[in-house]
């Protein structure tokens, strides 16, 4: 069942993720600091990226003057 | 009267260059010490004259005075400097090398066979990835000292106590932080307790820890049958059971366990000199000592070779014939001042004897400690390289000793038949050749590759077909092959009979327990063919079948894998901190031990597995094993190489387009 499957990629993939960033080393509740500021950071950097992405696009078109 | 006795007296060692050894020296017999060396410039690429100059005038031509030959060299001017005149050329264009493939290309008349060693390069984005992952266990490390230090958590490392913590401190906290926050957080994959013999396969206590591995209680059950690939029994004589565990039984009835004594003393049994006898045939010299720990016969007996020795005998025989005590001697009428103090300078304060060793860059931490313990000046050459060894070889010929220029009283260069960690294999042919050039001395360590390699199992130098004769000092461990434990030093009668009398281990060790010297005859024997049975010859041809199958399986499965292709110690390159503790712990799961290694014995990325092949495994054990390496190191992404496997990635395109052929 593709479900399953999906499961099983998405475990393999949290556990390489846990291999290279050594959290494999750590206790669970230093793995949940981790996790929380690095999703607390991405969050931030995917919400900053979505209110000032519009502002950014128009302005480096404007720049290269496809748009006035 | 005792002080005629000990004149300086010259005793003829290794190779008939006469040595003074002085016990006392005068000031007269002070200048027979330093006989300038000759140095010979031969002609070997560079059409010029060889040239036989003093060490003054060497010194002249290296500050750039005007000199025939010294024109035709390309950096007379440099002070320094000797070059062009080498025996092994720096190759001529520098290439960044993809990986470091190290086939002897120019020296091939000295290898009877391809001598094929590879150290495939760290890929870039592996080490990125390792430095980022030391970095945030780092972070952690230092947020849980921390908290352990502001009591927020339990502190189960050693610490002071309360009432002491104004006293100076006793525990270096900041240098055990590797061992508190990263080698405790993956303990449980060494120091694993056997209940078995550690053959092919092993049992092992099962435990669980608690508090993640700061304590371990054993469950009370035991993993039985784990195929073992740790443990370093090339030829499989770790055994209880067969003709050596047999002989080992009668002799612990016939002599005991204990020794109880020092071989100087009344430890020095008959199994002892039929265990040298045996020894020195075995490895083709003249004569030979084994002592009872391996580790110790490096530490204790480069000492005695080079650098400072307090020679006891004379010091003790002085003193108790005419004086009871250091303050009788200095108080007595007889002598004048100036001869006690060259006399206490000469026996208790002995000189630096000015001996230089060259060690490889990855020798072993027993010949390290033996070398810093002896005092002399230690240079190191990077590993197997024979342009740096010869480079420090010339360098210390032209210049001597630091400040005085004198020239060095002997020259010991400190090499291993196999590297464990590397799995590399010396190069031997080479570093004679340097030796005989340079008059140098050559201690050879065995410790892995006696009875692993080579068609008789005599070594690395029966790998090479050379002459044993050419090794100073071939010194090596009974652990590793012969299933026992101790060390030899074999060579020159002279040499061995002066390390009868000065060497540390000797006067102060315990000599080696009587069943495990009758293990070490048992197998040598069995290995030499003298039993009458083809066991030995079996299991050399097996231990070598082994070997070749492993490390091509494991290189067609894309691991990186170092070393020399001949070599029975196959490390497998993990590189990243998690994976050490992923690898073992799967392995272990799959019913497989392995030896596991990180920081400090290695670089901090490289860490790595290693593996040991014995001639006890059969295929199908190798099989077994290799599978489970195979699924381990998919499911942890362990296969870095970048070399191109052979059609393993292609699937069934490939098998079509060979029908088609």
């Amino acid at each position: 069942m593709p479900l399953g499957d999906c499961w099983k990629h998405l475990s393999w993939f949290y556990y390489q993720y846990l291999l290279v960033t050594a959290l494999y080393m750590l206790e669970p509740w230093e793995r949940t600091v981790f996790n929380s500021l690095l999703i607390s950071v991405l969050g931030m950097a995917v919400y900053t990226g979505y209110v000032f992405m519009p502002q950014h696009i128009m302005a480096i078109l404007h720049y290269f003057e496809v748009v006035q | 009267m005792g002080v005629v006795f000990l004149r300086a007296r010259a005793v003829t060692l290794l190779g008939g260059r006469q040595i003074r050894l002085p016990l006392i020296s005068f000031r007269t017999s002070r200048l027979t010490l330093y006989k300038p060396r000759t140095l010979i410039f031969v002609k070997f690429r560079v059409a010029s004259q060889s040239v036989k100059m003093t060490e003054s005038s060497a010194s002249k031509l290296l500050n750039g005075e005007a000199c025939q030959r010294a024109l035709r060299a390309k950096n007379a001017g440099k002070n320094g400097f000797v070059k062009n005149h080498c025996v092994f050329e720096h190759p001529r264009k520098y290439r960044r090398p993809a990986e470091k493939n190290q086939n002897a290309t120019s020296n091939s008349s000295l290898y009877k066979k391809p001598f094929s060693e590879s150290f495939e390069e760290t890929p870039l984005l592996v080490a990125v990835l390792t430095y980022m992952g030391y970095g945030i266990l780092t972070i952690f490390g230092y947020f849980r000292d921390f908290l352990r230090h502001w009591n927020i958590e339990k502190c189960h490392i050693a610490h002071e106590r309360e009432q002491q913590k104004d006293f100076v401190p006793l525990y270096q906290d900041f240098e055990n932080f590797y061992t508190r926050n990263l080698y405790m957080r993956i303990r449980d994959n060494w120091n694993r307790p056997i209940c078995s013999v550690p053959g092919a396969k092993v049992d092992l206590v099962e435990r669980v820890t608690h508090n993640y591995n700061w304590t371990f209680e054993h469950t009370g059950k035991v993993v039985k049958d784990v195929i073992n690939m740790g443990s370093y029994n090339y030829l499989g004589f770790a055994e209880n059971t067969g003709a050596c565990a047999g002989a080992a039984i009668e002799t612990t009835h016939t002599y005991g366990v204990g020794v109880a004594s020092t071989r100087c003393e009344i430890g020095n049994l008959d199994i002892h000199e039929e265990l040298e006898q045996l020894v020195a045939r075995f490895l083709g010299v003249e004569s030979s000592m084994a002592f009872g720990m391996g580790f110790a016969t490096n530490s204790m007996n480069i000492p005695a070779l080079t650098g400072k020795v307090r020679n006891l005998i004379p010091f003790l025989f002085l003193f108790c014939f005419r004086f009871l005590s250091v303050e009788e001697f200095w108080n007595s009428a007889c002598y004048s001042l100036k001869e006690k103090q060259l006399f206490l300078q000469r026996i208790i304060y002995k000189k630096k004897k000015g001996c230089l060793i060259l060690s490889d860059e990855l020798n072993h931490a027993s010949l390290v400690l033996g070398a810093r313990l002896s005092g002399s000046t230690i240079r190191v050459f990077k590993h197997n390289n024979m342009q740096s060894l010869e480079k420090l070889l010339r360098d210390a010929i032209a210049h001597g000793q630091p400040r005085t220029h004198r020239p060095w009283k002997k020259i010991l260069i400190v090499v291993e038949g196999i590297y464990s960690m590397e799995g590399s294999i010396v190069r031997l042919p080479e570093v004679v050749a340097l030796k005989k050039r340079y008059k140098a001395y050559l201690y050879l360590d065995e410790a892995h590759s006696i009875g692993a390699l080579g068609p008789n199992g005599r070594g690395v130098v029966d790998y090479f077909g050379l002459d044993p004769k050419d090794v100073d000092i071939m010194m090596g461990t009974f652990t590793k092959s012969f299933g026992a434990a101790g060390g030899y030093i074999g060579g020159r009668k002279e040499l061995i009979d002066y390390l009868r009398c000065h060497s540390h281990s000797a006067l102060y060790a315990t000599s080696m327990s009587p069943p495990v010297a009758q293990q070490i005859i048992s197998s040598m024997k069995i290995i030499m063919g003298e039993d009458g049975s083809t066991l030995g010859a079996d299991r050399l041809r097996q231990l070598s079948e082994n070997t070749t199958y492993f490390r091509r399986k494991l290189r067609e499965m894309g691991f990186i894998i170092y070393g020399n292709d001949d070599s029975p110690v196959v490390p497998l390159m993990l590189y990243m901190p998690a994976k050490i503790g992923a690898f073992g712990r799967e392995m272990l799961k799959r019913n497989i031990g392995t030896v596991v290694v990180g920081f400090p014995a290695t670089p901090i990325i490289e860490s790595r597995a290693r593996f040991c092949v014995s001639a006890a495994h059969t295929r199908e054990m190798l099989d077994t094993a290799l599978e489970a390496i195979s699924e381990v190191g998919d499911l942890l992404q362990l296969k870095y190489s970048r070399r191109g496997r052979p059609l393993s990635s292609l699937g069934w395109s490939s098998e079509e387009s060979l029908l088609q052929d």
